[in-house]
């Protein structure tokens, strides 16, 4: 075996610090991705133009070309169209509802972004589970893991597919076509929806359907009974006439801290009626105000502060009807501008004049200091306000919800264009074998010479932090390979093991890439382990090529904790806490690699 | 219903003053009883309690969690103690345990170094010996009360009267405190009988929580509770059973909720 030298010693101890950067968080992976590529031509273990030559890759423009083409087929309303065919076929059949979401969505999630298709379908999983009273959470975890198994239909599905090719170049293998992969994918993707159809009712928590808007949340006094002593509705007062005397300031803050109900319509003298009043309005005597609480919470305000409790509705009763106001969840999507502020410090009362009424985050229900609370994707918050307010909210973006009007601004009439501008990518992919990155470029330009989207919206589209992540890393992969890194590794490595048969090996290998997509990123572990597997492979006589795909695929098996962003997502709205992702996650998991290596065995003949 | 705390250096007239104040305005006094107490009701032997709150941190304390847990249990001892009101509480860091109470009178007692000598030496010390014996105690203070609550013992502005006793008399010292005591500042408002409550309540339930969480943070709020904790420690199941227990066996608790992924607020216990 080679002897280590101090190139190899630094490449062993950069890779180190990168999975520990991975694991730790003290960073972001992109920023880690970024020191990668700014220390390894300092250390000379690369050379500048190697360093950066990850920017100007066929992954990375293809992945840019990839996220204009989705945003552009978003931009037209096309996939929430698909919805409404895709619901009439699957009926009111809670199973069907889920194979044929979930098998939309791992079509979609082919050509697009796994949590970019994700996240477009939330707001109609979400309408789909109100209006057929089906539990989000039984909806939410099959379409989310569809999502991430659909990235495994073509190589332009998730991004260690996109990287793949660029990773064999320096072993000179052969590059996999675009629809290479999707033999595997499909029967990945069939085998996962149909483990949720058989198996959903063991694997997925009940829950509870989602509740419905406005006055249906309106509780009425006189029905003792009807509704849990804590479950949270609408309710009126009225304040005495000598409500201000002999005390300090009440203020509708106030309210908030010392009994969790919140004002969400106030009278202030002499007849002015406001909805979402702030939090430093002041509550004055004989006025009517409409509240939103537990019923336990309200019975006690009004007896401590003198209020007498309305038996229904009355003064607001035309404000709280459900084509004026009402209630919505609505996620904070991947990469919104709210993400890492507090509530308060996003001042939604301020700007659109809405109430936010509760936070829901890994199952648990926040009503308490909800002002400073830190927001992360995923996360649920629970709004009131006129449906012409949320909507000016929903058009602010980053937000993820569904309103009953949906007035969005759409581009239904470019509809043909985006649909015809990805086939011309394929096409060129397919018949003329075109480079992948050239052909989806060519689409994505078309998309905008063609006004789906602007230029400066296709700009904005663009995750910046995972064109990041990728280019910092493919680097580090050049030095592994360069420096004899991963070679060295895969020698020590088979030494220890031994002669071991294919299948042996590249299980071996799939295990390997489950365990490190779950701790550090899916480019990461794509990075790091293609070079050396490639190595291991060529060493123990085994096809290269398919232990590299088996990473580019297993990277995908990412469903036992919520570390995917696709599950980060989906744990909200879901209420999913992580044991059940460990309980949906390990089996889909284990099935993932049974089928992977059974398929690359039968379907490439290893 | 107001509540004194009296803070003093070693040696400095402390005990004698707080017997007298107590007996002046007719309140309990709390000193030793503190300690049984808290032993008595988490079962952790008394001079275990005494070298918590005595005691800095040793190097090999530092990263234990024990002191941190025997705190909380004598804070919440202590809480509960004064919650009726009408107290001298004369001990260690009265003034730092009962912060969150806004009608607690703190009082702080010092003397010069020759008086308390001279003290000492009545004891039978030589003075050098009572000397080192004198700096020694202050020193141990001085590093606990750093290590603990990062401030210095003998900054006068934690207190709200500081007197030397040198230049006055026991008896002048006690009329001082007692005139202070009654004063509109200390009374018991309903506002700070809320106050109180909600702090009895975050103290009990930091003690229930410190022997396996000790760096949980809880703050309650007119009845509602709320802790702060990190992602793991919310979803531990011990932690849920904890919580479950705490708020069957409370009375009071309108809500109860972990907010994980927070920063603590200063005021968390």
């Amino acid at each position: 075996m080679e002897q280590l030298t101090p190139d190899m010693i630094w490449v062993l101890v950069m890779i180190a610090l990168a999975i520990f950067l991975f694991v730790v968080e003290w960073v972001r992976v992109d920023v880690v991705a970024i020191l990668m590529m700014v220390c390894l031509p300092l250390l000379g273990l690369v050379t500048p133009k190697e360093a950066f030559v990850g920017l100007s890759s066929n992954a990375v423009v293809s992945i840019i070309a990839v996220i204009i083409i989705g945003a552009g087929l978003d931009k037209t309303g096309m996939i929430n169209k698909l919805v409404k065919p895709v619901l009439l076929i699957a009926g009111k059949s809670t199973s069907r509802i889920i194979v044929a979401i979930s098998f939309t969505v791992a079509v979609i999630s082919s050509f697009m972004q796994n949590i970019g298709a994700a996240a477009l379908f939330l707001p109609a999983i979400q309408r789909i589970s109100k209006v057929q009273k089906i539990p989000l959470s039984r909806l939410l975890m099959p379409v989310g893991f569809s999502a991430i198994l659909g990235g495994t239909i073509t190589l332009v599905g998730c991004s260690p597919l996109i990287l793949l090719n660029d990773l064999l170049l320096p072993f000179n293998l052969e590059p996999f076509g675009l629809f290479d992969v999707t033999p595997i994918g499909l029967v990945l993707v069939t085998s996962g929806i149909l483990c949720f159809t058989f198996l959903g009712r063991f694997i997925l928590p009940q829950g509870e359907p989602l509740e419905n808007v406005a006055n249906e949340n309106t509780c009425s006094m006189d029905a003792p009974g009807e509704r849990e002593i804590d479950e949270n509705c609408f309710f009126e007062l009225t304040t005495t006439s000598d409500f201000t005397h002999y005390r300090d300031t009440v203020n509708v803050g106030d309210l908030k801290n010392r009994y969790l109900v919140h004002t969400v319509a106030l009278t202030e003298p002499p007849e002015f009626k406001t909805l979402s009043p702030s939090k430093t309005t002041e509550i004055r005597s004989g006025v009517d105000l409409v509240v939103w609480g537990a019923k336990c919470d309200v019975e006690r305000m009004v007896k401590s502060e003198g209020m007498s409790l309305k038996p229904t509705i009355e003064c607001y009763a035309g404000e709280f009807e459900e084509a004026n106001s009402g209630i919505i969840e609505a996620v904070i999507a991947p990469r919104s501008q709210y993400i890492g502020r507090t509530l308060g410090e996003n001042i939604f009362n301020d700007r659109f004049h809405i109430t936010a009424l509760a936070i829901h985050r890994q199952g648990e229900v926040f009503r308490a200091k909800l002002d400073d609370i830190v927001l992360h994707t995923g996360d649920v918050v629970v709004f009131y306000g006129t449906w012409k307010r949320l909507e000016s909210l929903h058009k602010e973006g980053g937000l993820l919800f569904s309103l009953p009007s949906d007035l969005e601004d759409m581009r239904p009439e470019k509809s043909i264009w985006a649909g015809s501008w990805l086939i011309i990518s394929l096409v060129m992919i397919m018949g003329f074998h075109i480079q992948l990155s050239v052909a989806l470029m060519t689409g994505a330009l078309g998309m905008i010479l063609t006004k789906v989207l602007s230029i400066d919206e296709a700009y904005d589209s663009v995750d910046w932090r995972t064109i990041f992540l990728l280019a910092g890393l493919i680097p580090l992969g050049i030095a592994t390979q360069k420096t004899g890194t991963a070679a060295w590794i895969a020698q020590s490595i088979l030494a220890v093991i031994g002669d071991v048969s294919p299948i042996v090996l590249l299980t071996a290998i799939g295990i390997l890439s489950t365990l490190f997509t779950l701790v550090i990123s899916n480019v990461g572990a794509t990075v790091l382990l293609v070079p050396l597997v490639v190595n291991m492979a060529i060493a123990a006589h085994t096809d290269p090529r398919m232990a590299a795909l088996v990473v580019g695929l297993a990277t995908s098996n990412s469903f036992v904790l919520p570390t995917h962003q696709v599950n980060a997502l989906y744990m909200g709205p879901g209420r999913y806490r992580t044991i059940d992702f460990i309980k949906a996650g390990s089996l889909i998991s284990i099935l993932f690699l049974v089928v992977m290596i059974s398929m690359i065995y039968l379907f490439y003949g290893v | 219903m107001a509540i004194v705390t009296i803070s003093r250096g070693s040696y400095s007239m402390g005990k004698k003053v707080a017997q007298k104040v107590a007996e002046n305005l007719g309140f309990d006094l709390i000193s030793q009883a503190l300690l049984y107490e808290t032993s008595d009701r988490f079962r952790i032997p008394h001079k275990q309690l005494q070298k918590a709150i005595h005691d800095a941190p040793g190097i090999f304390e530092q990263h234990q969690h024990t002191k941190k847990m025997f705190l909380a249990y004598i804070r919440s001892t202590l809480v509960e103690m004064v919650s009726k009101g009408n107290i001298v509480y004369h001990g260690l860091a009265g003034h730092f345990l009962l912060n969150h109470l806004p009608h607690v009178f703190k009082v702080r007692i010092t003397a010069s170094m020759e008086n308390r000598v001279a003290v000492k030496i009545k004891e039978g010390l030589s003075e050098p010996q009572a000397k080192i014996k004198i700096l020694e105690d202050d020193d141990h203070r001085k590093k606990w009360t750093r290590s603990i609550y990062q401030a210095d013992p003998n900054d006068g502005m934690l207190y709200d009267l500081v007197i030397g006793i040198d230049k006055f008399s026991i008896d002048d010292a006690v009329e001082l405190i007692c005139q202070g005591a009654l004063k509109k500042s200390f009374e018991s408002t309903p506002e700070c009988i809320r106050l109180s409550q909600d702090f009895l309540l975050a103290c009990k339930l930091k003690a229930a929580l410190v022997e396996n969480f000790p760096d949980v943070g809880v703050i309650c709020e007119y009845g509602n509770l709320l802790v702060y904790a990190t992602t793991k420690e919310a979803h531990a199941n011990k932690f849920k059973d904890v919580l479950g227990y705490f708020q069957r066996e409370n009375k009071g608790i309108h809500n109860l909720e972990v907010h994980d992924m927070m920063t603590m607020p200063d005021q968390a216990v």
